[in-house]
């Protein structure tokens, strides 16, 4: 009979058990209710029209198989409507009847590793300083890694027993700090200095020395490493710097302390020690009762890393530092061992990286 | 190093009024920290750490200068009754410049040994008193006074004695009974019958002083600092004298420790000098250095007087010339270290405490430079996959070839990225792909119970290249375990690829990257932080108008072979509908059952028109229409 019917109806008639499953909800059934048994323009409105205008011959027929279609949808419908009663029904009884201690759904939560975490905050300290972040790859050429900062070239750190070289390039380490950092920028820089008013930046990365892995040593760790250059740049401004930066990372109350030192890239060198963040420097385990805990080395660059990179020393001068990332990480979270850093257990990570 | 609280205070003796944290705590604030404190010999022995540049400060005496320069205060007088000097009773020849002065003694021992109080200080040293004078006297006054000297059995000695470079495949048993094959670049002391000690390195077995020996001749010389490091290094042979001089030593004490230990042999063992001389003469002192005021105002940031400023550098022992506006000065000859103006303002600012040093905020002189993209990028890109439930992990750059070979390209040859001296085969390819790693740390998470396992990395892979590997920041993730279950509104169920391939898709990936299956139920993928849509290169995009007339959602349900592409139909599909009202088109649900026809499966899909108008029925009705005869032609069935 279907012969009889326009086509985009017979077609709607054969869409119509679909258009009803997919009805999830009781607004959706009203509005397919409406196209197909609506009083106005529906479908069956339609064919109620067509019945009245057609040939006294094919009434019959006609009104039979309309009848036939509009049962259908009516009492599909009606079925699907009260499917959805139901469903509606039981989810509002659900939800009256919530148990709020019930544990709900939580979404996933993952961590930043703790020693990323540190590195970031360090960048935020020195952002406002007009510090950026520069960086350098891991495989460094010697020349890069120690001649460009003023180490010797029989220095013991450059022995195989030290450092990691690649077998088929004798020429290129594994970098052993972030210094070279150093010289790749000074040596990028050096031509429009004057034009920049000097440069500062933080080089944090990666760094490799050959160390068995126990738990206070690793063959690989990070440093953060901090370079300015700029005119007139002395000893004090290293000082005013770091008690900025040590201050807004250990809180307003830190106090520092230099003490000489030495190493080859830099003149004067000195350490920096911290007052104790973890006592307030009343004395305790982490600062073996000394109040005073040794964060990072420094000092002013030495002239011949500047003239290594094309800079006069004798207009421009600047101050570095580098700092060993796990070791303060280590100081401040009181982690045993340093292999937890590289186990990455989740549940340490959970703990220790977390989320802002 | 250590050092003797009681034996510091008889080199200046000032310090005896200082406790021994005092004391701790002066030498820390000239550059000396001390690590720790022993107790030994009824005294306390300090663990004092000394930078590698102050070969200087490796003695009592060293040290004492120290102090007495930070207390202003005289040191002990160092005074022995110079020997008077005669002809050589054993010719000495220096044949090379590495050796330019070589003082020498000879004595003929008698009776004694080494008093108590001499073994108890090198005990206190944890070094080990041998009970013969003429060792035990050279071993304490390296000690105290820094100087190492050796005493040689005389009548062991064959002809003449040279300093010279070894010849190649001359061999040297050392003290230590090892024989030593020694290479041309060693500097050796040798008389007729070859060499018989690694100058300032070791003596040799067959020249040693023992019970029996007679007459000692000693050698207190200077050698090149390069020269003996050399040496030790190439026999990894690092000795406290190789110490002293590898660090340099003061050659104008060459004879002056030469006369101590003469003085020491003949108070302890009876000792008679039959002859002192020396050969050659002190290397030339390295030029004076000038220090311009302006140097030293803008390394101690304000200005000192230079008055001042000569007063603490004669404190050290230097020779100052005042002029107006500089400082001409000649350091003293123990301090190879101070060679640059650089050098002699630290110097100053070192003894006048670095507490003194003002602290400021250097200016800012040109405009600040703005975080790199890339860098952003990835720390967006690491926030963005902790808050979809992902943990950071950090891995060592280096894995074993095998780890290496399961993932990396195919192209990138491991050759190139091999380390010449690994700390093992598993750590000895500089790593070409990340999953190697993350494989490793999520079957040790789900070993110790994880029930989920999220992981990712961001970190640089290795390319091999004609000049070594270049890096390529990577972004790895790992995902598997069970998801879900653990609370009543979401069911269990494995993790599956097409998890990782929604967050790779979300990441906004153009192609999805291949997921790679890592172990049981666990998956991963990795992928150039290049290959990710950066992250804010606008702060907001432009315009795009969007459509505020409603939208149309329509249900298609639809029987397709189980072969079929997703792709395919979706793309047949759009091609037969309008491109400007089709918002999306996407399958909702797959159902397979046995319910269906054999090979079949029933997918839903999900159409969404939206125009700048509002729809009408009839013409959505007939896109639906033509939708379902293009999947049709890919033969899917509407599903009665």
């Amino acid at each position: 009979m279907d012969h009889l019917l326009p086509p985009e109806i017979a077609e709607a008639g054969r869409a119509f058990p679909q258009a009803l499953a997919a009805c999830g909800d009781l607004d959706t059934l009203l509005r397919l209710k409406g196209v197909y048994v609506g009083r106005e323009g529906s479908h069956a409105a339609r064919l109620m029209d067509l019945l009245k205008t057609a040939p006294k011959e094919q009434k019959r027929d006609l009104g039979a198989a309309i009848n036939g279609l509009k049962q259908q949808w009516e009492e599909g419908l009606k079925l699907r409507q009260t499917e959805l009663e139901v469903a509606k029904k039981s989810l509002n009884a659900l939800a009256s009847s919530w148990d709020p201690t019930l544990p709900p759904p939580v979404p996933a939560r993952g961590a930043l590793h703790p020693l990323n975490r540190l590195m970031d905050r360090l960048v935020e300290v020195f952002r406002p300083l007009g510090f950026h972040v520069e960086e350098g790859p891991e495989v460094e050429t010697e020349a890069h890694n120690f001649d460009g900062l003023n180490i010797p070239e029989d220095h013991p750190a450059k022995a195989s027993s030290d450092t990691f070289y690649l077998a088929a390039h004798p020429e290129l380490l594994l970098r052993t700090h972030t210094s070279p950092v150093q010289v790749r920028t000074l040596l990028r820089v050096a031509p429009e200095l004057a034009t920049r008013g000097g440069i500062r930046f933080l080089a944090p990365g990666r760094v490799y020395r050959k160390d068995e892995i126990d738990p206070t040593h690793s063959p690989m760790f990070h440093q953060v490493e901090g370079m300015l250059v700029g005119r007139g740049i002395g000893m004090q401004h290293l000082k005013g710097t770091l008690e900025y930066a040590l201050r807004a990372l250990f809180g307003p109350d830190t106090e520092i302390r230099l003490r000489p030192s030495y190493f080859p890239f830099v003149e004067p060198g000195c350490e920096v020690d911290v007052s104790c963040p973890l006592c307030g420097a009343q004395g305790c385990r982490v600062c073996k009762g000394s109040g005073w805990v040794e964060i990072l080395g420094a000092g002013l660059i030495h002239p011949n890393v500047l003239r290594y990179a094309g800079i006069d020393p004798t207009e421009w001068s600047g101050w570095a530092f580098g700092m060993g990332v796990e070791r303060m990480a280590m100081m401040l979270s009181q982690t045993p061992d340093l292999r937890l850093f590289f186990e990455n257990d989740q549940r340490f990570l959970r703990a220790m990286g977390g989320l802002d | 190093m250590w050092i003797d609280r009681k034996a510091l205070a008889a080199e200046i003796p000032a310090a005896a009024a200082l406790d021994t944290r005092q004391l701790c705590e002066l030498l820390a604030s000239v550059g000396f920290p001390v690590d720790g404190v022993a107790q030994r010999e009824g005294g306390d022995v300090l663990d004092v750490d000394i930078t590698a540049n102050r070969g200087d400060a490796m003695s009592h005496r060293g040290m004492a200068r120290e102090v007495a320069a930070r207390l202003h205060r005289p040191l002990a007088p160092l005074a022995p009754p110079a020997s008077a000097e005669g002809a050589p009773q054993v010719q000495v020849r220096l044949e090379s410049p590495a050796c330019p002065l070589y003082a020498t003694a000879l004595l003929s021992l008698g009776k004694g040994g080494t008093p108590p109080e001499v073994q108890a200080f090198l005990r206190a040293l944890e070094a080990t008193p041998k009970g013969l004078p003429a060792v035990d006297a050279s071993n304490e006054l390296l000690h105290r006074c820094g100087h190492p000297t050796h005493a040689f059995d005389a009548d062991r000695i064959r002809g003449a004695v040279s300093v010279r470079w070894a010849r190649v495949g001359e061999t040297l048993v050392t003290l230590d009974g090892v024989t030593r094959t020694l290479a041309a670049q060693d500097l050796v002391i040798a008389d007729e019958s070859g060499p018989i000690a690694l100058a300032g390195v070791m003596g040799g077995e067959a020249t040693k002083v023992t019970e029996a020996t007679r007459r000692v001749l000693l050698e207190s010389a200077w050698f090149d600092p390069k020269a003996v490091k050399a040496t030790a290094r190439r026999h990894s042979l690092h000795t406290d004298a190789s110490h002293r001089f590898g660090r340099g030593a003061d050659p104008a004490m060459a004879s002056v420790a030469r006369d101590l230990l003469v003085d020491r042999l003949k108070a302890w063992a009876g000792a008679t000098l039959e002859g002192a001389w020396t050969a050659g003469a002190l290397p030339p002192a390295g030029a004076p250095v000038a220090l311009e005021a302006s140097l030293l105002t803008r390394v101690a940031g304000e200005p000192l007087p230079l008055p001042e400023a000569a007063e603490i550098l004669r404190r050290l022992g230097c020779a100052v010339d005042e002029r107006s506006g500089s400082l001409v000065v000649q350091p003293p000859s123990w301090r190879h270290d101070l060679v640059i103006p650089e050098d002699l303002a630290e110097e100053v600012l070192r003894l006048r405490g670095y507490e003194h040093i003002p602290s400021v905020l250097p200016p800012l002189e040109g405009p600040p430079v703005p975080l790199a993209a890339e860098y952003l990028q990835r720390q967006a890109l690491a926030r963005r996959l902790a808050h979809l439930g992902f943990h950071q992990t950090v891995t060592y750059g280096f894995i074993s070839p095998e780890a290496d070979a399961a993932f990396a390209a195919p192209g990138n040859a491991v050759e190139g990225r091999t380390l010449a001296n690994p700390l093992g085969q598993e750590y000895s390819v500089m790593r070409g792909t990340l999953l190697a790693s993350l494989r490793a740390t999520a079957e040790q998470n789900l070993r110790q119970g994880a029930r989920e396992v999220r992981l990712f990395e961001v970190a640089p892979a290795h390319v091999s290249g004609p000049k070594g590997p270049t890096e390529r920041f990577t972004l790895g993730l790992a995902w598997g375990g069970t998801l879900g279950g653990e609370d009543y509104l979401s069911p269990a169920r494995p993790v599956q690829e097409a998890d990782l391939a929604g967050v790779a898709r979300d990441l906004g990936l153009a192609r999805l990257p291949e997921v790679r299956p890592l172990g049981e139920g666990l998956f991963g993928f990795e992928v150039p932080v290049a290959d990710l849509p950066e992250a804010g290169a606008r702060i907001i995009p432009a315009f795009r108008p969007f459509s505020r007339f409603p939208a149309v959602e329509r249900d298609l349900s639809l029987l397709v072979d189980l072969g079929q592409s997703h792709e395919a139909l979706t793309t047949a599909m759009r091609g037969a509908l309008p491109a400007e009202a089709l918002q999306d088109l996407r399958c909702v649900d797959v159902f397979r059952h046995k319910s269906l026809p054999p090979g079949r499966q029933a997918w839903l899909m999900r159409l969404r028109f939206q125009a700048d108008r509002t729809l009408v029925g009839a013409e959505v009705d007939g896109w639906m229409v033509a939708a379902l005869a293009a999947a049709e032609s890919l033969g899917a069935k509407l599903r009665a």
